[in-house]
């Protein structure tokens, strides 16, 4: 076993077990630190967790655990995913070239969601994630926060409301171009 | 108000101020061919004075040279990147791009040209104008060509960069939509490998992170440095019951108004008692027995059954009837 891990190995391990990513582009210099952590030592943290049933995941410009052993169901993860493909298509619907290093304010998709029909019906369809929820505004509050919860993106000006789309959201992008649809549906037409 | 000057005086200004963000090969082009007759000229014409005029604009055209494929190598790095950071449209983004990297290889062509006129393309001209001023002026042009050179292959690698960043996103705005209309179908998990690309995903975002509770050890209680931990908990404890507290809102005026409800309640223990010491009929005692406040014939009927159901046990049910208007009744007496 490696003894020179550096320090922050438990802060990584506390953080990854959550459920985050570690993304390089954080604005959080705590988790920038982590990131260099890992691709420092990395082989000798992904054989430290492996230990403990953690995959230290490599993924582009971030890092994340997986589990050795499944904990969860398929039907839950298929909520999950459904509220994944929702969010990418909301944001992707927003602006095509949304992705990694994006900036945006609330106040701008709020205000595009205002003229656009087809956001307006993607927001209505947002309903179902967020129960209790019925203004627009609301939900998409609730939507940001939960993705910054989940490390997707970070407030980078809290007086203008900006966010930063981190790294972590190659995840979901590569999660979704790994779905292989079967030939014969490849002619239907999408809205 | 908006004032558009004269396209001539654009042009000029532009040239003048070098402001023109268009990438003009064809001005090297022209350049090269005046190059080509000065040198022309001068190895033609025996009078010294006039060749020192063609050997003289020679060198101006060198000097032009060298300036304008720095510009345009310049112009077009940046255009390449506006183009990619600015364009919203994929389409014209590819478009232009592409467009970039054609002009790319028009001035990779250009200095390849002037590299091969350098190193022997005009050798007997060179031998026979060359003075200081000449050197100079050629080493300052290799040195910007090469340089040049460098910026062009980081500008082919850009764009290669950038054009294949756009199609993969392309791809997978297509992507998406196409997954989300399953999605919205219900068609999904049939119509792709959705639940195997779930099933091989074990990310702890995907599953959900589980918080483990680990007990305290019962020794590490026992000691001192637990008090802190203990004091914690107590007061969680404490303050939990304290915020339990569920208050109702105020009653609203409304609320308060007194709400009188007349329920007309009949006391039949009462009126059996009555009866029994009677020892009348029951029929005709209903009929005239005062009660405490205005009660109707049907209700006196409706008594009559309800006593005789209710207290059959200790009432004499006989087999004679009596007739009131058009009711016909038991005759029902105290046993």
């Amino acid at each position: 076993m490696n003894t020179t891990l550096p320090k922050i190995t438990a802060k990584i391990f506390e953080y990854l077990q959550k459920g985050l990513l570690i993304s390089s582009n954080s604005m959080d210099e705590e988790v920038r630190k982590m990131y260099f952590a890992i691709e420092e030592h990395y082989e000798d943290m992904y054989e430290y967790f492996s230990q403990i049933n953690y995959c230290l995941e490599r993924g582009n410009e971030y890092f994340h655990f997986s589990r050795t052993e499944p904990k969860a169901t398929l039907e839950q993860k298929v909520t999950k995913a459904y509220y994944w493909i929702d969010v990418l298509d909301f944001f992707k619907t927003y602006d095509e070239a949304f992705g990694v290093g994006t900036r945006f304010r609330q106040e701008a998709i709020l205000m595009e969601v205002g003229i656009n029909v087809v956001l307006q019906n993607k927001v209505d369809g947002m309903k179902k994630h967020f129960s209790g929820k019925e203004m627009r505004r609301e939900i998409l509050q609730s939507m940001l926060e939960r993705l910054k919860r989940e490390s997707f993106i970070e407030l980078e000006n809290p007086d203008t409301n900006t966010y930063k789309v981190m790294t972590a959201w190659n995840y979901l992008e590569q999660l979704v171009a790994s779905i292989q649809i079967t030939e014969e549906t490849e002619d239907e037409k999408p809205e | 108000m908006y004032v558009e000057l004269d396209e001539r005086f654009l042009d000029f200004f532009e040239l003048l101020l070098e402001a023109n963000e268009d990438i003009n090969t064809a001005t090297i082009d022209e350049n090269i061919r005046q190059l080509h007759e000065q040198m022309d000229y001068f190895q033609k014409e025996n009078v010294a004075a006039r060749r020192k005029n063609y050997l003289r604009s020679v060198k101006s055209i060198f000097r032009k040279i060298a300036k304008v494929t720095v510009r345009n190598v310049i112009t077009l790095q940046q255009n390449i990147d506006n183009t990619f950071k600015n364009e919203p449209n994929y389409q014209i983004k590819i478009a232009k791009l592409e467009s970039l990297d054609r002009k790319r290889l028009d001035i990779q062509r250009l200095i390849h040209h002037m590299e091969t006129l350098l190193t022997g393309g005009e050798a007997l001209f060179f031998s026979q104008a060359m003075d200081d001023e000449l050197a100079d002026i050629l080493l300052m042009l290799r040195s910007e060509l090469q340089i040049s050179s460098h910026h062009l292959i980081k500008a082919q690698q850009d764009i290669i960069n950038y054009l294949n960043q756009i199609r993969t996103q392309v791809v997978l705005v297509e992507k998406i939509r196409k997954v989300k209309y399953l999605r919205d179908q219900l068609e999904l998990r049939a119509k792709s490998n959705f639940a195997e690309v779930l099933k091989a995903d074990h990310s702890v975002m995907l599953e959900g992170a589980i918080q483990p509770l680990f007990k305290l050890s019962l020794d590490y209680l026992a000691s001192d440095a637990a008090r802190d931990v203990l004091l914690k908990v107590s007061g969680q404890q404490k303050n939990g019951i304290r915020t339990r507290r569920n208050e109702a809102e105020a009653f609203s005026d409304d609320e308060l108004v007194q709400q009188m409800v007349d329920d007309v309640f009949v006391n039949l223990d009462e009126v059996m008692a009555h009866f029994l010491a009677s020892g009348d009929e029951l029929f005709p005692f209903l009929l005239h027995y005062s009660f405490h406040h205005e009660v109707g014939l049907d209700e006196r009927l409706t008594l009559f059954c309800q006593i005789a159901s209710l207290y059959e046990p200790k009432l004499d049910i006989r087999e004679e009837y009596g007739r009131y208007l058009h009711y016909e009744y038991a005759k029902i007496y105290p046993l």
